[in-house]
């Protein structure tokens, strides 16, 4: 405490510290954030074990090989929503945009063979963009315009592929090595959400502009008043997520070797429970590529667990209903809100 | 004579810190009683406590001839204390009159159902106490900040009825108000002086004099003087305030250098139409050069400020910095023709809340913080921590919260992320120094006089006359969009304010 009269300006200053409210809540305030970011891996491993407590052979190559495999669609999808929710928006159409990219493949790969992967990408990217800019420049919810474009792009899939199930023959071996090589166990598939992952969290801790997200979710009219192109983060927001729901299509149609207009609807969910269960904060401005990693993992291991330890398939949804509204009850930072609608 | 409101030996410890030591003080009825201090000296836990926010934890509170100790600030309303925040607090969807019988409408309301010429009659006799024609029946929303202002004083003056006189807080009124509404706010206060007892904070010394009776100076959590304001200084109570003896004056325009305007100006506004407001405004702003500019609200400089840095559409006119036309189209393209702007929204436009200092400090020239193509986070902390170091930031912490930063530490942070840069040319300040604390401001001032040296145009939007003359080379009136007047304010010769005044008005 400093109780003599002080000389310098820094000296002085620093009595400004012991103002109440950063000297008594600065403590809790840490203590809460390490606790925020462990949970989820707590969870996580606690789901294991009680799993592996009622099914023992859970914990096998095999189970875990499927268990991941099952996993990569999820984690795609929730990476791509990672970076909506990071801005403060949401992203409804994920889901229905990777069931369409399975089409879009389907369509496209028996003549174009690996070609389709880069094609269904580039198509889904400029569709997410495309929401995105929507968003930006009607100044629309993003809510609402992603709810409006998980119909249109559902639609859309359910036209282009007749309303079946296209089985995919020729071209398949574009796509096969991502279910059916396998490296250390796991297939070829699950490798490359590890990359994404890694990726992604490469980007966002190393490029100097890598937290332009994070920051427009905090505070966009100073990140904007800062210099960033604000707009263009969102779109960029809108179009990666696109860009991953195409990706997660793509290993949905590797896995299952056929395309179907409502191939990954039931996703949407679990997606947006992995990005919140992992500790990424449905406000924006708090997340990461990690936590979206054992976010998928915690849904996932509900998801197979589940079933592993005999619960009724019809109670999966009422647990993911729970654990979303948990998750988000646990990470929501309410000082930051000033109204909870 | 007996107080209305007496504090005897008020303690408040946060954890290991005392913030409160010892105060007591009295308030009698009738009188306005200035509350001053440096952020973090107390003031606003003291003012929490009696507003009902905080219990203290020792020593007595006595109002009205009882011992009292507020659990809720309802609590704390029920007993005659009204407060006026800083931020206001009205609802802006609402009318006045709903809200100022908001949460105490006794027979305003019956049956569940509110009677609205009960309603619109309430409403009125509150806002006769403070004379505001404001009509009851307007939208919240649709009023200035003075009247909205004034709607909050009369809420929080005719709220409840007790059986001795309320008293008024008033947690620093004037930060935003221009000159004539502190005018108005003046007389009001005085009126209320009528009715009942006023306590009045704010860091403008000036005012506190002229609005006070008497003076409490609060420093490390004590009352360390007691003043009659009628027979104190400005530098006395400045003294006090800080505990040493104060400079001249604060601004250090004995730094003031004469600045040859020869050559290309740094920043040159031809013919700028823009907002709607500043209308064919032309000025140019050289190396090294301060020039403020002073004005009423809707005088248009805010709008000539903003435009300069993109943020503002331009209609007509043009902006050349260094003699390159600059059409930035937004703030993005402003920055990277080398100008930088402190918003006076420090909360919403100035800092990201939620980031850290050191990511706040590297929002604008992420680049040159994080050490290159490849940043690193321990590269960016260090070039915080050299700030930090630099500017004097407390706590010097660079992964700390910005938001839980004092004002002062935080407007620091922001003018950091600016001056990092290699390529600052024109610097725009929105009021850089509103509510903060005057060794925050000494400090800023002192920062930007360096800039100045080191050739930097600054174009500052003054929040005060003194300030304007103070800090700047040059001063320029603007009124109702144009620009009325433009003096040279060398060190020894300023301008008078009354010059600048009747170019204002």
């Amino acid at each position: 405490m400093i109780a003599v009269a002080t000389k310098t300006s820094a000296e002085r200053t620093s009595t400004e510290m012991r103002a109440p409210e950063g000297a008594a809540q600065a403590v809790s305030r840490t203590t809460r954030d390490r606790l925020r970011l462990a949970g989820p891996s707590v969870v996580l491993v606690a789901l294991v074990l009680l799993v592996a407590l009622a099914e023992p052979n859970f914990l096998s190559m095999n189970a875990l090989a499927v268990v991941s495999a099952q996993a990569v669609p999820i984690l795609l999808l929730g990476l791509g929503q990672m970076f909506v929710i990071l801005t403060g928006g949401i992203d409804l159409s994920v889901a229905a945009l990777a069931s369409l990219a399975t089409v879009i493949l389907a369509t496209v790969i028996g003549s174009l063979g690996p070609l389709a992967v880069v094609v269904t990408l580039v198509a889904l990217t400029l569709i997410g963009a495309l929401t995105g800019l929507l968003i930006v420049v009607g100044q629309v919810p993003s809510f609402v315009v992603s709810l409006g474009a998980l119909g249109f792009w559902g639609a859309v899939a359910l036209v282009a592929s007749g309303s079946t199930t296209i089985y995919i023959s020729e071209g398949y071996d574009a796509i096969f090595w991502l279910s059916s090589w396998t490296v250390l166990g796991l297939p070829m598939a699950v490798w490359a959400g590890v990359a994404a992952v890694a990726a992604v969290f490469c980007a966002m801790r190393f490029s100097p502009r890598g937290n332009v997200f994070h920051l427009v979710g905090l505070g966009e009219k100073a990140a904007m008043m800062s210099g960033v192109r604000t707009r263009i983060v969102r779109i960029g927001a809108f179009a990666l997520s696109g860009f991953f729901a195409g990706a997660a299509g793509i290993v949905l149609s590797a896995q299952q070797q056929s395309a179907a207009p409502q191939l990954a609807d039931s996703l949407l969910l679990p997606a947006i429970a992995a990005v919140l269960v992992g500790g990424c904060a449905i406000t924006g401005g708090i997340g990461g590529a990690w936590r979206v990693l054992v976010g998928a993992l915690v849904v996932t291991v509900l998801r197979v667990g589940g079933s592993v330890a005999g619960i009724d398939p019809s109670f999966q949804q009422i647990v993911y209903g729970a654990v979303v509204i948990v998750a988000v009850a646990v990470t929501l930072d309410r000082s930051r809100l000033s109204i909870i609608k | 004579m007996t107080s209305l409101l007496e504090l005897r030996n008020v303690t408040k410890k946060f954890g290991p810190n005392t913030v409160l030591d010892d105060v007591s003080l009295s308030i009698a009825p009738n009188e306005v009683v200035g509350l001053i201090g440096e952020n973090g000296a107390g003031k606003s836990t003291l003012l929490k406590i009696l507003a009902g926010v905080h219990r203290q934890d020792g020593g007595r509170m006595v109002l009205g001839g009882r011992e009292v100790s507020f659990g809720s600030p309802a609590d704390a309303a029920d007993h005659g204390i009204g407060v006026v925040h800083q931020e206001q607090s009205l609802l802006p969807n609402l009318t006045v009159g709903q809200n100022l019988i908001l949460g105490h409408e006794g027979d305003t309301a019956r049956a569940g159902f509110l009677r609205r010429r009960k309603i619109r009659a309430r409403a009125q006799e509150m806002l006769s106490v403070v004379e505001s024609t404001v009509d009851p029946g307007a939208l919240t929303e649709t009023l200035g900040f003075a009247q909205r202002q004034m709607v909050e004083v009369a809420r929080a003056v005719g709220g409840r009825q007790v059986e001795h006189p309320p008293l008024l807080i008033l947690d620093e009124p004037t930060s935003v108000l221009e000159p004539e509404d502190v005018e108005v706010l003046h007389r009001r206060v005085t009126a209320l002086k009528e009715r009942g007892s006023v306590i009045f904070v704010s860091h403008r010394l000036d005012e506190v004099l002229r609005f006070s009776d008497r003076v409490y100076v609060l420093r490390d959590g004590k009352v360390v003087g007691e003043r009659i304001a009628s027979a104190a200084t400005e530098s006395e109570l400045y003294q006090l305030m800080i505990g040493k003896g104060a400079a001249e004056e604060i601004y250090s325009s004995e730094r003031k250098q004469a600045v040859p305007r020869t050559g290309t100006p740094t920043l040159s506004v031809r013919n700028l139409t823009c907002g709607g407001k500043a209308k064919d405004v032309s000025l140019d702003v050289h190396a090294g050069e301060i020039v403020s500019v002073v004005g009423v609200v809707d005088s248009g400089r805010e709008e000539v400020a903003r435009a300069v840095f993109g943020a503002v559409p331009v209609d007509s006119g043009t902006v050349e910095i260094d003699g390159q036309r600059s059409a930035p189209g937004s703030p993005a393209d402003a920055v990277r023709s080398g100008v930088a702007y402190v918003p006076a929204e420090r909360r919403v436009e100035g800092m990201i809340a939620g980031a850290t200092v050191a990511q706040n400090i590297a929002t604008v020239h992420p680049v040159k913080a994080g050490g290159g193509r490849i940043s690193s986070g321990a590269r960016v902390e260090e070039t915080a921590r050299g700030w930090i170091e630099k500017l004097g930031i407390r706590p010097a912490d660079p992964d700390a919260d910005i938001a839980r930063l004092s004002g002062g530490n935080q407007q620091k942070a922001v003018v950091a992320k600016w001056i990092l840069g290699d390529g600052l040319k024109v610097l725009v300040l929105d009021h850089p120094t509103r509510g903060l604390d005057i060794g925050a401001k000494e400090d800023l001032y002192a920062v930007f006089r360096d800039l100045s040296d080191r050739g930097v145009a600054i174009l500052v939007l003054a929040d005060t006359l003194d300030e304007a003359i103070g800090l700047g080379h040059r001063v320029i009136v603007m009124r109702d969009g144009e620009i009325t007047g433009a003096f040279d304010s060398p060190p020894g010769n300023p301008p008078s304010k009354l010059q600048l005044l009747e170019k204002m008005m």
